[in-house]
């Protein structure tokens, strides 16, 4: 079974009414990779997780795990 | 001045004309340098495709006069234009692009994603570049080919690949969940 990276960006973006360019620009990235992020079509770096994390007030676990 | 100047001129000139218009069209557009990053991301992902079946297209007039043997004044021209726009594509592939741009946006559209994007993109066109020298070392066996035409079609189909990639994979980016 192959694993993925799975997170709840959408969710935690969602709940704090942010759309997905402010928070690219929260994290110096562009709208495109937020999306893809959130997808599940490109799995970020350990710098952007920790960025991405930091700027939803959540710890890189709480926001992505591993999925089986 | 030789024919195959004339082309490379030509191709130049195009380039200069193409970058003028697209200034002049974003004049009246104030925008951040998030904006701007996002316009321009946009607008590379749909111009890729495009800018791959031009390119593909240039290689139809080499290849027909392929078979002719030997190239008359306008198709050096043409294969002259065709090194320049081969130039420009791999330094688009190389490099951030929008030569032309603020550091702060052009840094910002080559984020994270464009990044994997592109060495993805250079993987597929090395991939190409590599089968397409094979190809043409087999044919070598059966048939004639110039050093020229043995690198017109490796580079052509190096790029192209590479080119279509990316278009690819940008696009699918931009796409909405």
């Amino acid at each position: 079974m192959p694993e993925r990276l799975a997170n709840k960006l959408k969710e935690r973006r969602t709940e704090l009414g942010l759309t997905q360019a402010e928070l690219a620009e929260r994290v110096g990235v562009t709208r495109k990779t937020v999306n893809t992020v959130e997808n599940g079509v490109f799995t970020p770096s350990a710098t952007l997780a920790i960025k991405l994390a930091g700027a939803l007030d959540l710890s890189v676990e709480q926001l992505f795990w591993i999925e089986r | 001045m030789s024919d195959f100047t004339w082309g490379l001129l030509a191709g130049l000139a195009a380039v200069l004309v193409v970058a003028g218009i697209v200034k002049w069209r974003r004049r009246d557009m104030p925008m951040t340098v998030s904006e701007k990053a996002e316009y321009l991301s946009r607008r590379r992902a749909r111009m890729l495709p495009a800018l791959a079946v031009i390119f593909l297209s240039q290689q139809a007039s080499f290849f027909s006069q392929m078979s002719e043997g030997g190239h008359v004044s306008a198709e050096k021209a043409k294969i002259s234009a065709w090194l320049v726009l081969s130039a420009l594509l791999l330094l688009g592939l190389a490099t951030k692009g929008f030569w032309f741009e603020k550091k702060e946006v052009r840094d910002l559209i080559d984020d994270e994603n464009t990044r994997a994007n592109r060495n993805e993109a250079m993987r597929w066109g090395f991939l190409f570049a590599m089968g397409t020298a094979i190809a043409v070392y087999i044919l070598t066996m059966f048939d004639t080919v110039t050093g020229r035409e043995a690198v017109h079609m490796v580079m052509s189909f190096g790029i192209a690949a590479a080119i279509l990639r990316w278009g690819f994979l940008e696009r699918r980016a931009h796409k909405d969940a």
